[in-house]
């Protein structure tokens, strides 16, 4: 059923919000969970549940993402019919609004020209393994124009402050959304992604394009929300929103927890990545690991904990790593110490070098940075 | 036309009998080997790192997972819209249905394959042997040579030298003389079964041994000595890096564990020739607070939170807290629970060592190859 759906991935702005780490790359190109990208989390959810086409928006630092993405193989996407499309900005010379619409209504051949009668929008900073089977069936069943995904969360830590809080009434229909000011225990976390019917999406862009009364697909369809019947289904499954340094900090280590782990990794199926052929990881002697997630490729020599590491790291004699995000090919050389910190793509760490970070705002080592004497 | 273009023919239809359950279920070319990999891998990625880009590979014994893991070849970079990679089974014809008899009837039988892609030279392959080869240095000696065949020969230790087809060659490196398992070797110079032919001459050479009804269609005991009769130029090659056909149990375990050694030199982790194999996109492995891991490789989808000592682990293992694994090969899907000792072993696929089980001693000698159904000793 699935396959009359359409897949669109787009992304908002934000980059900002993490520093040195999207200096060269769209915040959903940011590397997680050892050997993925949080993209890869969006479409490979989209295309175990049977999602067969995905249009992806890519914002403007386009290269990593056509590195990564390709013609769509991982995720068997490159396929003669349907498959992966990807769009990048267009610069026409006389929309100089921000926002996805314009880049939509640039589309708006393919979308008139696609079969599938539903399309399913969604960020891929806002990762969940949501069962889009259930979400669809609900969208399908109650009728609706558009139905929107939520979870109800509380905020202790005020991470999810100015993310998007949907007011819905007792039937689960939508009245708003708004930003969570922390002003409630629990609020109703709109997580970006919702079904609608093609022809609505197509109507709401054109309508909204001509009368020029907003620059994004949300705010176009609040708009004009009182012409649709607009629903809403809740996840209640674990959910990341990744929108600045320290949440991203945050969503890696929280994958030391086994249970998160599990629902994100395994449960609705696998999460597909562009493949390294890495060789698997090799424990010395001398190396002493606890409680971290290590992918293929690395050679351990030293003292791991509570960290994540990425693909072909090396980490020397008497190196002690904790609590940091060793992304793919660094080096931390013997003795040296990094903790609370992210070291970007093929950073290094001298020896007995110190970098020392701390939880709530840890030290970011930028790609290809090395620090050291030599 | 490409000139001195080559096509593979990689042999993978062997049974590889003594490795016992091993290859109960698949051709000794698809058993998994190195915590990743397929030994097939081996050949198949120093082709494609050597710029070959036709390979065809021969199956008969039980060929269904070698199949599904070559599939068209894509993890090898052989899915090319020209040539590429081609699976040949045994097939029927207007002469009636047969399988390949021996290793040159196998090539015999796919003269049109290779006629098709016209090639220069012909390179036979194993699919049996683990190790890394750039055949371009082969090749390369084969032209300067200016033979009809060249043999690629590895200096074995004296005492093994029996088991091997041996090679004598002249001042000039010219073969003279094969023997083959000699009790009494005249030297240590081993065929390694890797063959490059100039297709014109071995094309003549497979039709005739075709004809001949006392003939065991064999290169080494056929083509070869017939070759060297007929006077033919045939030189050895003489290759000095890691090189293992694992034919027993034990050697199988031992070719593991050579990769654990810090002086063992098939560098899996050398960039610049990489093994590749079919990707099964599993998420990282996960070291557990209280895991112990000494000088083992684990690859990825695993979940430890036991002791492993010298030890290879395949791709989704369950090591329960209190398990411990000595100088082991643990191979995909295992669950190994708590209070499990396991040593000097290999442990088939998707077997359940339970926590009562005790398998072997440190040093005990004996290498076990453990099941869900009985754990013989070798």
């Amino acid at each position: 059923m699935m396959e009359r759906c359409l897949g669109i991935i787009s992304v908002g702005d934000g980059e900002n919000n993490f520093g040195l780490l999207c200096k060269n790359r769209p915040s959903y190109m940011l590397p997680f969970g050892g050997r993925y990208r949080l993209i890869d989390f969006t479409i490979s959810n989209m295309v175990n549940h049977g999602i067969r086409t995905i249009a992806v928006y890519t914002g403007e630092k386009i290269r990593s993402t056509m590195d990564h993405l390709g013609e769509g193989k991982p995720w068997d996407l490159n396929r003669r019919l349907n498959g992966l499309f990807i769009f990048p900005p267009i610069y026409d010379g006389h929309s100089t609004s921000p926002g996805d619409l314009v880049q939509f209504y640039s589309t708006m051949e393919f979308f008139d020209q696609r079969r599938e009668e539903y399309v399913f929008i969604n960020h891929p900073n806002i990762i969940g393994k949501v069962d889009l089977d259930d979400a669809f069936k609900h969208f399908i069943n109650s009728g609706a124009d558009i139905t929107l995904i939520y979870k109800k969360q509380e905020d202790p830590s005020g991470m999810l402050i100015n993310c998007d809080k949907i007011h819905i009434d007792k039937d689960g229909e939508l009245i708003n959304i708004g930003l969570n000011l922390a002003t409630e225990r629990e609020f109703n976390h709109f997580l970006g992604m919702g079904f609608m019917k093609k022809d609505v999406f197509i109507k709401i862009i054109k309508e909204s394009m001509e009368s020029g009364n907003a620059g994004f697909l949300k705010d176009a369809m609040l708009k004009s929300k009182y012409k649709y019947k607009i629903n809403t289904f809740e996840f209640d499954g674990h959910v990341e929103t990744i929108n600045n340094l320290k949440s991203f900090y945050d969503a890696n280590l929280n994958l030391l927890n086994r249970e998160i782990f599990n629902e994100l990794f395994y449960e609705g199926g696998h999460i597909l990545t562009k493949s390294k052929d890495e060789p698997s990881t090799f424990y010395t002697e001398s190396s002493k690991v606890q409680n971290s997630l290590i992918a293929n490729g690395c050679i351990i020599e030293g003292n791991v904990e509570n960290s994540i590491i990425f693909r072909g790291v090396k980490i020397g004699k008497g190196a002690i790593v904790k609590n940091s995000i060793v992304m793919q090919k660094s080096e931390i050389l013997d003795n040296a110490i990094a903790v609370n910190a992210i070291l970007d793509k093929q950073a290094s760490i001298g020896k007995g070098m110190r970098i020392i970070g701390s939880s709530v705002m840890p030290y970011v080592v930028e790609k290809y940075q090395k620090i050291g004497k030599d | 036309m490409i000139e001195n273009k080559v096509v593979a023919m990689l042999l993978a239809g062997g049974q590889g009998s003594r490795l016992k359950a091993l290859t109960r279920k698949v051709a000794k070319p698809a058993v998994p080997f190195g915590g990743k990999y397929r030994i097939i891998d081996f050949a198949l990625s120093n082709a494609a790192n050597s710029g070959i880009s036709d390979i065809g590979i021969l199956t008969q014994y039980k060929p269904y997972l070698l199949n599904t893991h070559i599939g068209i070849g894509s993890s090898w970079d052989f899915d090319r819209n020209v040539g590429g990679l081609r699976i040949l089974p045994p097939f029927t014809s207007e002469d009636g249905g047969r399988w390949y008899t021996g290793t040159a009837n196998a090539i015999y039988e796919n003269i049109d394959f290779i006629d098709e892609l016209n090639p220069q030279y012909v390179l036979i392959l194993s699919g049996d042997h683990i190790y890394k080869m750039n055949y371009n240095d082969l090749l390369d000696y084969h032209k300067e040579k200016k033979a009809d065949v060249t043999i690629a020969v590895l200096e074995v230790p004296w005492g093994e030298a029996s088991r091997f087809g041996i090679i004598n060659v002249d001042e000039d490196i010219r073969i003279v003389e094969f023997e083959e398992k000699p009790s009494k070797p005249k030297n240590n110079m081993a065929s390694m079964g890797i063959y490059m032919f100039n297709w014109t001459e071995l094309r003549k050479y497979l039709i005739k041994d075709n004809k001949d009804d006392q003939s065991d269609h064999d290169f080494g005991k056929n083509i070869l000595p017939k070759m060297l009769e007929d006077k033919k130029k045939m030189y050895a090659w003489s290759f000095n890096g890691y090189w293992k056909d694992v034919g027993t149990v034990r050697s199988y375990w031992e070719a593991n564990m050579d990769l654990l050694d810090d002086k063992n030199t098939l560098n899996l982790y050398d960039r610049d020739w990489r093994i590749y194999t079919r990707n099964k996109n599993l998420p990282p492995q996960y070291i557990q607070r209280g895991a112990i891991v000494n000088n083992s490789m684990v690859n990825e989808g695993c979940y430890i939170e036991g002791e492993l000592n010298n030890s290879i682990l395949f791709n989704e293992i369950v090591v329960e807290k209190g398990a411990v694994i000595n100088n082991s090969v643990i191979l995909p899907n295992c669950t190994i629970k708590s209070g499990a000792e396991i040593n000097n072993a290999v442990v088939l696929e998707k077997t359940t060592v339970d926590g009562d089980q005790n398998i072997g001693e440190l040093d005990d000698g004996n290498i076990y190859l453990v099941s869900n159904k009985k754990i013989p000793v070798e």
